[in-house]
Order: C-alpha cells, then sequence, then structure tokens
C-alpha cells in the first residue's frame, strides 16, 4: 500500500478534510476564524430503504463513525 | 410559513374585486360592513406586501454572495472536468444500475427550481427506471418520495442554510461513496444558471473507475491504478461543490424574482382595494346626504 492514509481506512475526500482542517488551525488568529468558517459542514442524512425513510443523522458523526469501523477492520 | 397564511387572503381578495359592482350596488347597511372588510383585507395585504419586499432584499444581499461563489466553484469543477474531456471518458453503458444525485435545497419560496429538477427526474423514470437516487435537501425529498418512493438510496438534509462550502461537497461524496452498490456512472443533477431569470435542469457526469480506464485517450495518462480512486473520490466531490454551488446561486436569484413578482401583485392589489375602499365610502357619504337632505325637507313641509 503506498498511502498511510488509506491503509488507517480514510477516503480520499476525508484525508483532505484532515489536511484542510490542519492548515486552518495553524493560520494567524484574524484570518483562522474566517477559514474555520469555510470548513463548517451541519449537514444531516438518511438512508433509505424499500421507499422508507431512516434515521436522520449528523453527516459528521456518521463519517467519523465509518471511519473508526474501516480503521479497526 | 407566509405563503399558506397568504393565499386565502389573496383568494378572498379577488372574488371581492370581482365582486365590486355589486357591492357598490347594494344597499347603505351592506356598504357599513364592506367598508370594515376592505378595510381589514388593505391592511393585511400591506404587511404581505411588506414582509415579501424584505425577503427580496435579503435575497438580493445573498444573491451576490452566491454569485461570486458560483463563479468560483465553476473554475474547480470545470477543471476537473478537463481531465476527462482530454482522456474523452464516456459513461458505460453497462448492465449496472445508474445513480443520479440531485441537488435541490432545503428552503421553498423559490418559484419552480425544485420542481424542474423533481419534473427531470420523473420524465427520467418513465423512459428507464434503472437508477438510484441520492437527494439533497428536503424540497425535491418531498416531491420524489411520492413518485418514486424505490429509488431513493440516501437523502441529506440542511443545504442551502448558507453558501455551500466544498466540506459539504466532500462530506457528501463519501457518504456517497460508502454505498454498497456498485453503479456503472455517478451523475449529478443541478440547476444550470443561464441568465438571472432562466434556468435549466442540467447532468454533470461523475465516471466510475472502469469507465476511467476504458476511455480512448487513457494512455496519455500515466496514473497508477492506486491513485485512480483518488482521483474519483476527489471529482465527485468537485462536481458536487459545483453542482451545489450553481445551483445555490439559482435559487437565490430564483427567490428574489419570485419575492419581486409577489410584492408588485400586492401592490396592485393594494391599488385595486384602495380605490374600492375610497368608493365605497363616498358612495356611504352621498347616501347619508341623502337621508339627512330628504329628511330636513320632509320636516320642512310639515
Amino acid at each position: 500500500m503506498a498511502f498511510a492514509w488509506k491503509a488507517a481506512g480514510l477516503t480520499y475526500n476525508r484525508y483532505l478534510a484532515v489536511a484542510a482542517r490542519v492548515v486552518r488551525r495553524s493560520l494567524k488568529e484574524d484570518k483562522r476564524i474566517a477559514a474555520e468558517r469555510r470548513g463548517e459542514m451541519e449537514l444531516r442524512f438518511a438512508k433509505w430503504e424499500n421507499g422508507k425513510q431512516g434515521e436522520n443523522r449528523s453527516l459528521a458523526k456518521a463519517n467519523e463513525a465509518s471511519v473508526a469501523e474501516h480503521s479497526s477492520s | 410559513m407566509l405563503s399558506r397564511a397568504a393565499r386565502p387572503v389573496f383568494k378572498a381578495g379577488t372574488a371581492a374585486a370581482a365582486a365590486r359592482p355589486v357591492a357598490i350596488g347594494a344597499t347603505n347597511a351592506a356598504n357599513y360592513a364592506t367598508l370594515r372588510e376592505i378595510e381589514g383585507r388593505l391592511k393585511s395585504i400591506r404587511n404581505i406586501e411588506k414582509i415579501t419586499k424584505t425577503m427580496k432584499i435579503v435575497a438580493s444581499t445573498k444573491l451576490t454572495r452566491a454569485q461570486r461563489a458560483m463563479n468560483e466553484s465553476r473554475n474547480y469543477g470545470q477543471t476537473s472536468q478537463e481531465v476527462y474531456e482530454q482522456a474523452e471518458t464516456k459513461p458505460l453503458e453497462g448492465e449496472n444500475k445508474k445513480l443520479i444525485i440531485v441537488c435541490s435545497s432545503d428552503k421553498g419560496l423559490c418559484g419552480g427550481i425544485h420542481s424542474g429538477l423533481s419534473r427531470k427526474i420523473r420524465a427520467l423514470l418513465q423512459q428507464n427506471a434503472n437508477f438510484d437516487l441520492v437527494i439533497l435537501g428536503e424540497k425535491c425529498k418531498a416531491q420524489l418520495v411520492r413518485s418514486s418512493p424505490k429509488s431513493i438510496v440516501l437523502s441529506f438534509a440542511g443545504i442551502g442554510k448558507d453558501v455551500p462550502t466544498f466540506a459539504d461537497a466532500s462530506a457528501i461524496a463519501d457518504q456517497v461513496s460508502l454505498l454498497p452498490t456498485e453503479y456503472s456512472s455517478v451523475q449529478v443533477l443541478y440547476n444550470k444558471f443561464i441568465n438571472a431569470t432562466s434556468y435549466e435542469p442540467t447532468f454533470i457526469d461523475a465516471f466510475s473507475e472502469d469507465a476511467i480506464t476504458q476511455s480512448p485517450n487513457f494512455a496519455a495518462y500515466e496514473i497508477e491504478d492506486e491513485t485512480l480512486p483518488n482521483l474519483r473520490e476527489y471529482s465527485l466531490a468537485n462536481s458536487l461543490y459545483w453542482a451545489l454551488a450553481e445551483g445555490h446561486a439559482c435559487e437565490q436569484s430564483a427567490r428574489r424574482n419570485a419575492m419581486e413578482n409577489a410584492s408588485s401583485n400586492a401592490s396592485d392589489m393594494i391599488g385595486k382595494f384602495q380605490i374600492l375602499y375610497n368608493r365605497t365610502r363616498q358612495a356611504v357619504i352621498t347616501g347619508e346626504l341623502v337621508e339627512i337632505i330628504t329628511g330636513a325637507a320632509a320636516s320642512a313641509d310639515a
């Protein structure tokens, strides 16, 4: 495996998000607040099965959970 | 919330406007009652006009920001599509299912842009039902749940509060790429911004790995097998970001137009009601004068 993050169960987009967060956090105070607003995400999502809507869950939490699941396996 | 509250009033308004000649010709007792009714309606229409005007101003200010975001995101999306154009990638016509991602939003009061997307999906469903849907935004979800609940695999909410960010797009792309089914191609349906008054539901292709490797000009690029899934995921996020930002700009501009129309309708109606109100008041005064004069003449004779 060429990519350590792939072995850790991250997708490329997740890897990008983590890298972007690190860059944003290392900015100066005044620039950082504006930049961190661009990284916010408050989506909710639901899975559907046979025409029925599942539970509404926070997307950020679900993505973290899936990462944890992949890395443990 | 506004539309539902406003509709009965509008209906009542048109009904009263149609009944105007009858109201004027009616007896004085009836005129007293209608005068107060007209006043009440005038007041409520004035309030509605104020609300729609404010919403129009809010939408206009949001529109400039949304348009800037749209132009920036268009560069992103088109640059990432450039690779596929050069490689002449075509979507595979396989047996596998297709996936369509519909980019609408959570908020209404913006004319028919959400139903435009839904109509496009319904038309596609009638030709060929072999695709699944991922729906972004409550509005399209509510419309498509009625016609084709079985096709929906994922739905997202919370879109359209603000200008969409790349974090939104990449989180959605992540969740889409985690879907268990293998799709032969992924398409993103969004409202293309043509000008301030016209939009068109358009597709962006996001290709699968097989489609990329089978593209005719693929040899022009040196890509290792391991990086290919990354490219696919990243370009899906790029396309989604483009679609979300452009859809957001369309929505704001549509809302601005819708609110402008609502305000001008309200001011039309205010004009009509004002005239009706003045005439009725005049009629009541004339009626009273006639009564007084005839009364005075009768008592003078006696």
